[in-house]
């Protein structure tokens, strides 16, 4: 599983932070620092999670291939 | 005296407004809505176009679907947040006659990009949810202190007691002005929060006194800087040029009418809501983990503000003609309670899954101060439903509310038993 984020277009509110530090890094001014994120074995549900704490609307998951997603 | 008293003068509809997209509706003094303000909200949602035109307020558009509402927040080309042209506020002020006491203008707020970028920037770190992060400690502290005031007496006023002061206590030592001035800033809160209408002259005025209750630490902070807001904007640069007297004023009164009036609702609003819900408070006290999702949920179902914008363009914006230099009203509190976004909107579900809420806006301005509204928010209902037994509303004495930009809580009386 990837994480896909239009980072140009993220303006800060730092939810997917809230949700995981680890998968979604910031910047000194609280913006996302990443544009795409594998994302570890296990931590798929936070990446979902995140993604759908973005207000913005910003962040995309993209499955694998062989796995199953759940939007 | 008839309800309907303090509702504005209704303007002519304009030739291309045709009737389908016409409501009425007075977002200062609609009587229903300041009765109850989310309640009303979900009845213009019901029964009100999507986008529709007002003859109250001067005439004006208001934005009530998310989709219009994270459109518009996005495209600030075609919605300006320059309620006057930038260049037109600089031709006005350069004509003033020289001598004149700097007029401070909230930036970046009133800024469109590039310009807008160029002022938020130096904010961001200091702003950010990490830096925020490490104050939450002496908000603790804080909220604890002024809850265990009233503890013992039963009852309170939770906007004076709690709602207010803890706000404006956080904000005086961000910043770094002295504590003594605390009564003198309730004092300016309480002029601007009480102020009504356009009345532009006294809004400058009240700016002005608002900049000068800072002048002496700004100064101050210039030769000694500390480990506080305003050191650390003397040391900024906007544009790479260093900052001056006048850009500290601006800053201080874009933080002074944005952080003022705005957690203390939303603090009212959500307590308003746990009052009102014992069950829910059980639920927290037993599981407070939960408190975090329930401020994202408190936020989502009582969204309080009401940003303006000015339409930049003649155009067709989802459907709807729209003239250059209209009015148009991001509202906010409709676009969190959209059931396109949010099924059944009006129920409060603490387990919510979906769609996030705007309650902070989208698109570039999205509210500087909001990991720190989170913060307080959080910490104020971690630390009342701690220390405070099962509350309830007093039903002598109902909240009471206000319009305008921020929905307001007046009074929220609350009992409890000792």
């Amino acid at each position: 599983m990837k994480i896909r984020i239009n980072k140009a277009a993220c303006v800060g509110n730092a939810r997917c932070w809230a949700v995981s530090e680890a998968l979604f890094p910031l910047d000194d001014d609280g913006y996302i620092e990443v544009e795409e994120v594998d994302v570890p074995p296990g931590m798929e549900a936070l990446a979902r999670r995140g993604a759908r704490a973005c207000p913005e609307r910003v962040i995309e998951i993209i499955e694998d291939d062989n796995i199953e997603g759940d939007g | 005296m008839t309800e309907a008293v303090n509702i504005s003068d209704a303007v002519p509809q304009p030739s291309h407004v045709p009737d389908a997209v016409v409501y009425d509706f007075d977002m200062f003094h609609d009587p229903a809505y300041l009765a109850d303000p989310h309640e009303r909200v979900l009845d213009l949602v019901r029964n009100a176009p999507p986008i529709f035109w007002t003859p109250r307020n001067g005439g004006q558009w208001m934005l009530l679907s998310h989709a219009a509402n994270f459109e518009a927040a996005r495209d600030t080309e075609s919605f300006s947040s320059e309620v006057i042209p930038h260049a037109q506020v600089e031709a006005i002020l350069a004509q003033l006659p020289p001598g004149t006491p700097h007029i401070p203008r909230a930036y970046p707020i009133n800024l469109d990009p590039p310009l807008h970028a160029l002022y938020r920037v130096p904010l961001q770190r200091v702003f950010s949810p990490t830096t925020i992060n490490t104050l939450a400690g002496n908000i603790r502290a804080l909220a604890g202190e002024l809850i265990d005031a009233v503890v013992d007496q039963g009852q309170c006023e939770f906007m004076k007691a709690v709602a207010e002061p803890l706000p404006v206590q956080v904000f005086l030592k961000m910043l770094g002005l002295p504590l003594e001035k605390l009564p003198e800033y309730r004092q300016l809160v309480e002029a601007h929060l009480s102020a009504a209408g356009n009345d532009a002259g006294a809004a400058i005025q009240r700016l002005q006194q608002v900049a000068a209750a800072m002048r002496d630490t700004v100064l101050e902070r210039r030769e000694h800087p500390q480990d506080d807001i305003i050191s650390m904007l003397w040391q900024v640069e906007i544009d790479g040029r260093p900052t001056t007297l006048e850009d500290l004023e601006n800053y201080g009164v874009l933080l002074f009418i944005a952080g003022l009036d705005t957690v203390m609702q939303g603090m009212g609003h959500g307590v308003r809501h746990l009052a009102r819900n014992p069950d829910l408070q059980d639920e927290l006290r037993a599981s407070p983990d939960l408190i975090s999702d329930a401020t994202e949920e408190l936020l989502r179902r009582y969204t309080f503000t009401v940003p303006p914008r000015r339409v930049n363009r003649d155009m067709v914006f989802q459907g709807v003609a729209m003239k250059k230099d209209e009015r148009a009203i991001h509202f906010l509190p409709a676009a969190d309670l959209d059931p396109k976004e949010y099924p059944d909107p009006g129920f409060f579900d603490l387990r919510r899954q979906g769609k996030a809420h705007i309650a902070f806006n989208a698109g570039p301005h999205r509210c500087l101060g909001s990991h720190l509204a989170r913060v307080e928010l959080n910490i104020l209902y971690e630390e009342l439903l701690k220390r405070m037994p099962r509350f309830r509303l007093d039903p002598e004495r109902p909240p009471t509310f206000k319009g305008g930009h921020v929905i307001g809580v007046q009074q929220l009386h609350l009992l409890w038993d000792k």
